[in-house]
């Protein structure tokens, strides 16, 4: 299909909006209208040396005079819009522009867990992005999802297509289970302390999640995420209601051998290393030579562990910690996580986490987010559903939630102040002018 | 690509999910969990090395702005997966994208093609790991201001950084979020740059109808979702003596949040007075100090695009400071917290308000709550 064949409105609106400039141009006296400004600023944008987005949208069929007008006002451009294809309660994604001539709907399709994909799904996500689509994709969404902007009077056909040819789906949007996340994990990383991938994809099968995956019953969103070690590459601390962090319990594995010849060739200063460990639990014995860590003194910073892998590492008995109540988004603000248990499967955590989503249901108010019931009621909200299902195992101290607030009202005279500051950062690294 | 079959809609309710195990090439499915080391070649260039003795390697390039990629671009970088590399790639959580080959001569190949094509290759180690964006102007309604566009231009001051050319310290992560729900990786980041209103919100006198309720009656039985999302219960909807609904919002209580944004789109605000706060020293990782959330050091600083030069000088400004004194490895939150957060911003030469006076913070989060320190 060519871009000419399309009889989509939206890219009619677009025509007579391309003439409408061409008439401005030609009347040089009268200052620049928003749109060509912001056609200015989007030219400026493709001349950098990274990749510009802008270059991208320019080859679909993205309407970019509805972005450039916005960028020139400081003013997004979109409204939000209803959309519904039969049967479909999430996922699906409307937006209208302000002055009501373009629509905007996009997808956001599952993802194979730890976003492997292979280039045959790839194309086939291609097919349906310029069959049904304009042609662009967000590849590695925030969310978890990869985006696709489609034509609103095909997105019913569309969805079929995902289901069928592709094998994915539509999902992860609104108050519901979002898109989940794992870390790479076995597939590639030595430090994974558990199976990530397949972690995901037994929670987003179980039926206490998925029976969530196309419904909108939840105050606000759930997220999960899945991180083969403390160093946390999924941000699941940060960032997930429930989050699974590889983690072990007991002395670290050390083979003072191989770590002895690390030393000899260089690769390992034994006293830096000591001197580095986070929580000085490390000790280094230069007459018998020997690395020796104090165990109750360990947080599991990994310091040792990456420098010295695969001489140091990490113990035996692997757990999962469990933790709950991050977020980025909420009413309170946003939150680190707080520990509920130390787990030997994910499987284990099931009864809990159906149990706290029960409780979120009774108790979460509108828009408040796992974290934000915590703060409200107490960690006892789910303490106590801890000491239900979750009796025999080893619990963790959580700490308290802080406040922080992102935005600020400010007066005239503080901004004066702020942008005083800003002229001369800006005269130092740009010069005059 | 037809549908030879035409499905029932109802099905519908049950989402058909990924297989992960379908989209791994061979030699990884081989050496799943059984990696024991691993081998760095430059920059943008990891060999991981199995039990077995195969090895893998991993490309590391860089996407344009917020991942937008068009399917004529997507289909060339496929190309280059499947001539040189093992059929797969990875989005990662940074919005970066990794090849995936069986030598390092493939992908040095797979380096060299990507670059043709303009983009670059680095971002492990002590390098700039990606600037993440959330997609604001493109498609979202509550941005206050356009992330991709700080990125474009973050990413085309920084990108010596990237790919290398300019050591750091230790990793670097920037997340730029067009509003104070920060999509973009939240403030766990180094550099968190957050769009935010800077301003109390004002109804638009027409259009904020639809967000109230048109009789007074109806506030007896239910707060308006529009006043119950506000955490300081700085707005307002009364009944009016004509039985009509009024709303108000309180300039002092409110503190530039977003929430009712998220629930309205008809509260406006003046354009001049939006702007970005800058947050400093998250991170996500229980290495150094322990996971934390960034400090808000500049509260406030204008957006001028498309240049944006204000904020380009201030994250500039943050990365040298670190770069100039941090010992080696040490990361932005743990050079940070080593100084002391006022000791920084005194370097930083920014002006201290009530907005970025900050108390002694002590992080003991993630796993750390599990083990505590003797």
């Amino acid at each position: 299909m060519s871009r000419n064949e399309r009889k989509d409105p939206t890219s009619e609106a677009g025509n007579t909006e391309t003439i409408a400039i061409k008439e401005t141009v030609t009347a040089e006296a009268r200052p620049l209208s928003d749109l060509e400004r912001g056609l200015r600023m989007l030219e400026f944008l493709e001349r950098g040396s990274w990749p510009s987005y802008v270059s991208e949208l320019r080859k679909t069929k993205y309407p970019i005079e509805v972005y450039a007008e916005g960028l020139a006002r400081k003013y997004t451009p979109w409204l939000s819009g209803s959309f519904r294809v039969r049967y479909v309660f999430s996922g699906i994604l409307a937006r209208r522009s302000r002055d009501g001539k373009y629509v905007e709907i996009h997808f956001r399709t599952y993802a194979p867990a730890g976003r492997f994909y292979s280039t045959s799904y790839l194309r086939k996500i291609i097919d349906v992005a310029e069959k049904y689509g304009i042609g662009l994709v967000e590849l590695a969404a925030n969310t978890g999802a990869l985006v696709i902007n489609v034509w609103s009077d095909k997105a019913d056909e569309a969805v079929d297509v995902l289901r069928n040819y592709v094998s994915t789906d539509v999902g992860g949007s609104g108050d519901t289970v979002r898109e989940l996340y794992a870390c790479p994990g076995p597939a590639l990383c030595e430090f994974a302390l558990y199976d990530t991938l397949s972690a995901m994809d037994y929670i987003r099968r179980h039926p206490f999640v998925y029976q969530h995956l196309n419904n909108q019953l939840f105050p606000y969103k759930i997220k999960f995420k899945f991180s083969g070690c403390p160093m946390d590459c999924a941000m699941a601390n940060s960032r997930a209601d429930f989050a699974f962090i590889g983690t072990w319990v007991g002395p670290h594995e050390i083979d003072q051998d191989l770590f002895r010849k690390k030393v000899e060739a260089g690769e390992v200063n034994p006293k830096e290393l000591a001197e580095s460990c986070p929580s000085k639990a490390i000790t280094w014995d230069e007459e018998r030579r020997e690395l020796r860590i104090d165990e109750s003194k360990c947080v599991r910073s990994m310091n040792c562990i990456r420098r010295a892998f695969p001489a140091i590492k990490p113990g035996r008995n692997r757990k999962i910690a469990l933790l709950v109540g991050a977020h980025v988004q909420a009413h309170f603000g946003p939150k680190l996580a707080k520990a509920v248990a130390l787990l030997d499967s994910v499987e284990e955590a099931m009864p809990f986490i159906g149990k706290v989503m029960e409780a979120y249901m009774d108790y979460g108010a509108s828009k408040h987010r796992i974290g934000d019931m915590i703060y409200k009621r107490g960690f006892k909200v789910i303490s106590e559903i801890a000491d239900k299902t979750l009796p025999s195992k080893p619990r963790g101290a959580p700490s308290t939630h802080l406040r922080i607030s992102i935005g600020a009202v400010l007066t005239d005279d503080e901004r004066k102040l702020y942008e005083d500051w800003a002229k001369s950062l800006v005269k130092e690294y740009f010069g005059e002018g | 690509m037809s549908l030879t079959i035409s499905p029932n809609p109802a099905d519908r309710m049950n989402k058909v999910l990924p297989q992960f195990t379908a989209q791994l090439p061979d030699i990884i499915r081989r050496n799943y969990g059984r990696w024991v080391d691993r081998k760095f070649h430059g920059n943008g260039i990891i060999e991981h090395i199995s039990e077995t003795g195969d090895r893998v390697f991993t490309v590391k390039v860089g996407l344009p702005p917020n991942s937008r990629l068009s399917t004529e671009t997507l289909k060339k970088l496929l190309d280059i997966a499947d001539n040189y590399g093992l059929k797969v790639i990875r989005g990662t959580r940074a919005m970066n994208l990794e090849f995936i080959t069986d030598s390092l001569d493939k992908a040095l190949k797979i380096k060299e093609e990507v670059e043709k094509l303009g983009f670059p290759v680095g971002g492990w180690g002590g390098a700039l790991w990606s600037v993440m964006s959330c997609t604001a102007y493109l498609t979202c309604t509550t941005a206050v201001v356009d992330a991709p566009s700080i990125t474009q231009v973050l990413y085309n001051h920084l990108k010596p950084y990237f790919t290398g050319e300019i050591e750091l310290p230790a990793k670097l992560k920037i997340g730029v979020s067009g509003c104070p729900n920060q999509c973009a990786g939240g403030i766990a980041v180094d550099i968190s740059i957050v769009g935010h209103y800077g301003q109390a919100p004002k109804p638009d006198p027409e259009r904020i109808k639809f967000c109230i309720p048109t009789k007074a009656e109806a506030l007896k039985t239910a707060i308006p979702q529009i006043a119950a999302v506000c955490p300081v219960g700085a707005i307002k909807v009364f009944g009016k003596p004509d039985g009509s609904v009024g709303i108000e919002v309180d300039d002092k209580k409110c503190i530039a949040c977003g929430r009712c944004k998220n629930v309205c789109d008809y509260l406006d605000w003046d354009p001049n007075k939006i702007g970005v706060a800058i947050f400093v020293g998250g991170k996500a990782s229980n290495t150094g100090t322990g996971p934390r959330l960034g400090y808000k050091v500049i509260p406030w600083l204008p957006v001028n695009p498309p240049e944006y030069k204000e904020v380009v000088a201030a994250v500039r400004r943050i990365i040298d400071i670190w770069r100039s004194e941090a010992r080696p490895g040490e990361r932005l939150g743990d050079y940070v917290d080593r100084i002391g957060v006022d000791e920084f911003i005194k370097k930083l030469g920014v002006p201290v308000t009530r907005h970025n006076r900050m108390t002694p913070q002590q992080w003991r989060y993630g796993l750390r709550q599990f083990f505590s320190q003797a």
